[in-house]
């Protein structure tokens, strides 16, 4: 690698490929992705839509298997796992934080936090301090038995951030996480992960807005499946080939 | 994840749609509640027949005298049949193996009277061995005696009802009754007898806490014409073993065609057939009650299914969002498994609610006995868990292998 760096690497996709069928047509959403990303890195993702970079994301949140190519995420190779590996491995090294939020309406805040440590299979009461605590830090103790649909929108993703966090992940992957916010609450939310970040935590988000990109150490743009350009400084909307 | 947590999501889902989970529900309470009304009333019918069976005697084998009319009347003078005869009495023992006992029965509608009460009764001649071969013994002092039978003593035992209305709570023993013109002396009062009041029964059996027993000697001397002698109404046959009832209900049969000359004017009432036979009719009740039970449950099941298949599609993001945060294909399958076995079972445990009411309902107003058992609720248990099980795999698999990504994008 060309950048000086001591850091130990946490992924490394080599000729990431992923093929869809829509029907019978095969949509080529990745077309040969080479990436590597660092323990304690914050990467931006940028790129138009269609561009691949939701289904890069997907990729690596175990959520999905590359049809072709490797995935290696802290040395394990991922197409060799079978569900419940791959299930056992998002559950414990990977928290999501969504655009829309993605919590579960029909539980509170602190049920919420506390799934993924239940499928994680820990006891109640653990469950319930980790939770308590981790609310705690995104300021939301006072919220603990409200529904997600009683909280703003800034609440809301704090509540989906002490979700991510709870599991204590080696990675964040971070989808349009401003998206559904005002500006005010969205700089919230940057800065809740840039403090994240200063931590240690491994994050990757995925924007076209570049003024949250800039937040990142890194930005990499994709386009037609393929990475087009890399930055490690900040960037103008000028610099993006559209 | 242990099954404390999949049980408390099936509870929190159901409850947080309590009308559609009961709507949901009515099939299984209906069907569970048709399995439970049905094994109750199968269950009272068994217990009320052995009862019925009990009051004639396992082991016994009754003779019925049949009343013979026009041709057959004429064709049975012209033989010489007697009918059930004393004669018939004395020879069944040498001839039937296996008997241990036989009772001449002779019934004589009549009142009994003692100072200025007055009790209508029923007046059996018999025989010494009567008590033991129907099993029904005095309570207080004897049964008669063979001297009674042989010098044709004016000795009587009676019935309990017969008892408490003519002596109150005084001691009948020792007191005499007017029967017809003679005054007999009591010396004995039986044991009450359980009887039936329902009209469901295959066999009649007369109510004997009403009869007052005398020696058939005593009868044909006092209360009846020399035409009469003859005829017995009944005779009951005790056999010692009862895998020989059968067999000595045959020849004894033969026995007694030979004896009357052919002519068919008596019948052979074996309480132990008639069991089977009662069981025979109840098991085509069962088997209509159990279809029925079944399409119910069928419909149930079906309901069911169709309601978690909505709920499936309606929860894809829930099921996205579980996946994404570590949910396996197999907790998704258990969690909508157990969502279902939850409505079934909870339908179940209603339905046994209902079974018992219509049970109940039966009783009160049809007169029929009705028994719910333990293994009638454990089966319905068992039952309303299994239409959970088979009716929940499909959309619990639906929902599992529902892909993650798709899932998590659906809004």
């Amino acid at each position: 690698m060309s950048h000086a760096t001591n850091r130990e690497c946490l992924i490394e996709a080599v000729g990431l490929e992923r093929t869809y069928y829509r029907g019978e047509t095969p949509v080529k959403a990745l077309r040969g992705v080479d990436i590597q990303i660092e323990k304690g890195e914050f990467m931006a993702i940028m790129g138009p839509s269609g561009s691949g970079k939701s289904t890069m994301m997907n990729l690596l949140g175990c959520l999905d298997k590359p049809t072709a190519g490797q995935y290696r995420f802290d040395g394990v190779e991922i197409n060799k796992l079978d569900d419940m590996e791959l299930s056992r491995f998002r559950n414990r090294r990977v928290g999501f934080i969504f655009q829309s939020f993605n919590l579960i309406n029909q539980l509170t805040v602190m049920e919420n936090v506390e799934l993924p440590l239940m499928y994680a299979g820990i006891t109640r009461e653990e469950r319930r301090e980790r939770a308590r605590k981790l609310l705690d830090n995104v300021k939301l103790s006072h919220r603990l038995d409200h529904f997600p649909n009683e909280l703003s929108g800034g609440e809301n993703q704090r509540v989906a951030a002490a979700r991510a966090l709870v599991v204590n992940p080696d990675i964040i992957l971070a989808d349009e996480p401003t998206g559904n916010l005002d500006t005010k609450t969205g700089e919230e939310i940057m800065n809740l992960i840039a403090g994240l970040h200063e931590q240690g935590v491994t994050i990757v988000l995925v924007t076209h807005d570049v003024w949250v990109a800039n937040w990142a150490e890194r930005i990499i743009q994709m386009k037609d499946g393929k990475i087009l350009q890399e930055f490690r400084e900040k960037i103008t909307a000028d610099m993006l080939q559209l | 994840m242990d099954y404390r947590e999949y049980l408390e999501i099936g509870y929190k889902s159901i409850t947080q749609h309590k009308l559609r989970s009961f709507l949901t529900m009515l099939g299984v309470i209906f069907g569970v509640g048709a399995v439970i009304a049905m094994m109750s009333i199968a269950g009272g019918a068994q217990k009320a027949a052995l009862e019925q069976i009990k009051l004639l005697g396992t082991n016994n084998i009754r003779v019925k005298q049949v009343e013979l009319t026009g041709e057959q009347r004429d064709e049975a003078e012209f033989r010489g049949s007697m009918g059930l005869s004393l004669r018939d009495v004395n020879l069944i023992p040498q001839v039937v193996p296996g008997v241990e006992a036989v009772a001449p029965i002779k019934i004589f509608d009549v009142e009994i009277r003692h100072q200025d009460l007055k009790a209508p009764g029923r007046v059996v001649g018999t025989s010494t061995q009567y008590d033991e071969v129907v099993n029904f013994y005095p309570e207080e002092g004897r049964f008669i005696s063979d001297l009674d039978v042989l010098e044709a003593k004016k000795v009587c035992i009676l019935g309990v009802d017969i008892a408490k209305e003519l002596f109150k709570l005084n001691n009948p023993i020792g007191e005499k009754v007017k029967i017809e013109e003679n005054w007999y002396t009591v010396v004995g009062v039986m044991q009450t007898k359980a009887i039936r009041k329902d009209k469901s029964t295959v066999i009649e059996v007369r109510n004997m806490n009403r009869d007052v027993y005398i020696p058939i000697s005593t009868m044909f001397n006092r209360l009846l014409s020399f035409e009469m002698y003859d005829n017995m109404n009944e005779l009951a046959v005790r056999i010692n073993n009862q895998d020989l009832v059968i067999p000595a209900a045959k020849i004894l049969e033969r026995m007694l065609l030979r004896t009357h000359k052919g002519i068919r004017d008596f019948e052979i009432v074996i309480p132990r057939q008639l069991l089977a036979q009662a069981q025979r009719t109840q098991q085509i009740f069962n088997v209509v009650m159990g279809a029925i039970a079944a399409i119910s449950l069928l419909v149930g099941g079906i309901g069911i299914m169709n309601i978690m298949l909505a709920t499936v599609t309606e929860r894809i993001k829930e099921i996205g969002i579980r996946r994404a945060i570590g949910a396996t294909e197999r907790d998704i399958m258990l969690q909508f498994l157990n969502e279902t076995v939850f409505i079934s079972v909870s339908g179940g445990i209603i339905g046994i609610f209902m079974g018992a009411l219509m049970a109940e309902v039966i009783t009160r107003y049809a007169e029929w006995d009705t028994v719910i058992s333990g293994i009638a609720i454990v089966s319905a248990f068992g039952i309303s868990v299994l239409v959970g099980v088979v009716f929940g795999m499909y959309p619990a698999q639906k929902a599992a292998r529902m892909d993650p990504i798709q899932a998590l994008r659906s809004e």
